[in-house]
């Protein structure tokens, strides 16, 4: 589904990302962790043409889309939820989701499932984004990115400023999401257990480098994965 | 006082027309189109040309909104390319002295072979009483376009996909490209449909006075005054600037007469600015 091969991004001058290699097969879900700056936002944002590859390849369904502007991306079936989350925030919650399904006509049976997955969502068709709490809103972001029913989901730390209890049932309702469609998930996340609990596979970042890949399970086991992300000592 | 009211707020909402149209490409493209109201006598005087050589009203009606609507097509796909590379103030900047030097051109091009034309069009009939105040036919039919144009306006950018692309990109344009809106196709859109907007108020301002090549700076000015007074890139800001404003104006003219209306409405313009920086329904920034 999303092939990346030797992918250097640059802020300016200065080259964040270094010849970093991912591979998502359809229907996986795949973590990307590492520490602060480790790189994990700017992969995501060069692989959805939000920023540009200094050099490299994205391949996704098999076709190259290097550089292919983010509103393309999105209309070819690849959502990206950006940390940030850019809702309308003077928009109703129902216009948002509405938006997400752009250029398409908003189905219902489709807000009928993200409601079952945020039920939060349902009870505030007339709120205004800007007024829901931080919770609420990334429901929201993730509720429009999935209006357009993509096959590739990409989201960026996804339970930044969650309480611990709802980070967790964030990470529950992407679960569901799992079980009953066919998407694809790449989550970057600094909340290494919680990440694992759900995804597959993870890369570990590392000042934009690929330092380690594996199963979820067995980087857990890894002694230097344990003793940077886990917390745990020895 | 009724009529002077009734007055006013009729040329409001032909004010609130021009303006709108100046400032959803302000909110979407961060442009100032300071060849807005030469768009708008352009496409009067060749409705004019052509109705004088015999074509039906109806035709010099479409060619006036076409030709409004074509020009502000060509100047978004050509000229104001360089200026969409810059972003923020400077893109404002550029585009600022882009558009007039348009303007100048249009207004050259006018003066120079349609001097004397003037698009004049009328409804006969008597005078039409409301609230026992009589009005003339023509005002009517001009706050009728007005109330018609802002209508079909308000109810597309509510209801309809492309509307709510529009909004959603004076919102946050990143997080309209992240729902798969191209912020620059639908921008280009906007670009034609102030054009026709502009073309609209040509049509309401031929029937409620004449639109020749001498009041082109005029519609331009007025348009620039109630945008900014509204609130850069709101449109319900224009709708409200533009009644107060038309009022404002009516008023000024019947208490101390044409020369010192235009030094009264940009003294109200200042005051409301002084206490509202971002104008009257503008975002803080």
């Amino acid at each position: 589904m999303l092939e990346v091969r030797a992918l250097d991004v640059a802020h300016g001058d200065t080259q964040v990302v270094h010849g970093v290699d991912l591979d998502v097969a359809a229907g996986e879900a795949v973590a990307i962790i590492g520490s602060n700056g480790a790189g994990k936002t700017t992969t995501l944002k060069a692989i959805c043409g939000w920023l540009p590859a200094r050099a490299g390849t994205v391949r996704f369904d098999g076709r190259t889309v290097t550089g292919t502007p983010t509103q393309t991306l999105k209309r070819a079936g690849m959502a990206y939820v950006p940390a940030e989350r850019h809702l309308f925030p003077t928009m109703s919650v129902t216009e948002n989701l509405q938006l997400g399904a752009y250029p398409a006509k908003p189905a219902r049976a489709q807000r009928d499932v993200v409601f079952e997955l945020f039920p939060r969502l349902a009870d505030r068709g007339t709120q205004l984004a800007g007024t829901m709490s931080g919770g609420e809103q990334q429901m929201l972001a993730v509720g429009r990115a999935l209006m357009s029913r993509p096959r590739l989901l990409m989201l960026d730390e996804p339970t930044t400023g969650l309480a611990p209890i709802l980070a967790e049932e964030a990470y529950r309702a992407l679960a569901r999401l799992r079980e009953d469609g066919e998407i694809t998930v790449v989550v970057a996340e600094q909340q290494v257990p919680l990440v694992f609990g759900f995804a597959d596979r993870a890369y570990v970042l590392e000042d934009g480098r690929v330092q380690l890949e594996g199963p979820c399970d067995a980087l857990a086991d890894d002694p230097a994965v344990r003793r940077a992300y886990l917390g745990i000592d020895r | 006082m009724i009529a002077i009211l009734l007055d006013g707020l009729a040329f409001g909402l032909q004010l609130s027309m021009l303006a709108v149209g100046l400032t959803l490409i302000y909110g979407l493209g961060g442009v100032l189109n300071l060849a807005h109201g030469q768009f708008a006598v352009a496409g009067g005087i060749v409705g004019a040309l052509l109705i004088g050589r015999g074509a039906g009203v109806a035709v010099g009606i479409v060619a006036a909104l076409g030709v409004a609507a074509l020009l502000a097509a060509i100047v978004d796909v050509s000229l104001m390319r360089p200026v969409y590379r810059l972003t923020g103030e400077r893109r404002v900047l550029l585009s600022l002295l882009v558009t007039l030097g348009i303007a100048f051109v249009i207004e050259g091009y006018l003066f120079a072979n349609h001097a004397a034309v003037s698009f004049n069009l009328s409804v006969p009939g008597p005078v039409v009483r409301i609230l026992g105040v009589g009005m003339r036919r023509n005002a009517l039919v001009a706050a009728a376009i007005a109330i018609v144009t802002l209508g079909v306006l308000i109810v597309f950018l509510r209801t309809t996909r492309l509307g709510r692309a529009i909004r959603s990109i004076i919102q946050d344009e990143d997080g309209a490209r992240l729902v798969g809106i191209d912020p620059g196709r639908v921008r280009s859109l906007v670009f034609v449909l102030s054009g026709l907007l502009a073309g609209l108020f040509a049509v309401a301002e031929a029937f409620n006075s004449s639109v020749g090549p001498d009041r082109a700076r005029l519609f331009t000015i007025l348009a620039l005054i109630v945008t900014v007074v509204g609130g850069l890139g709101s449109v319900s800001g224009a709708l409200v600037a533009g009644l107060l404003l038309g009022v404002t104006y009516v008023t000024a003219q019947f208490l101390v007469g044409s020369f010192l209306t235009y030094v009264i409405l940009l003294l109200a313009a200042v005051v409301i600015i002084l206490v509202r920086p971002s104008g009257l329904l503008g975002r803080a920034h």
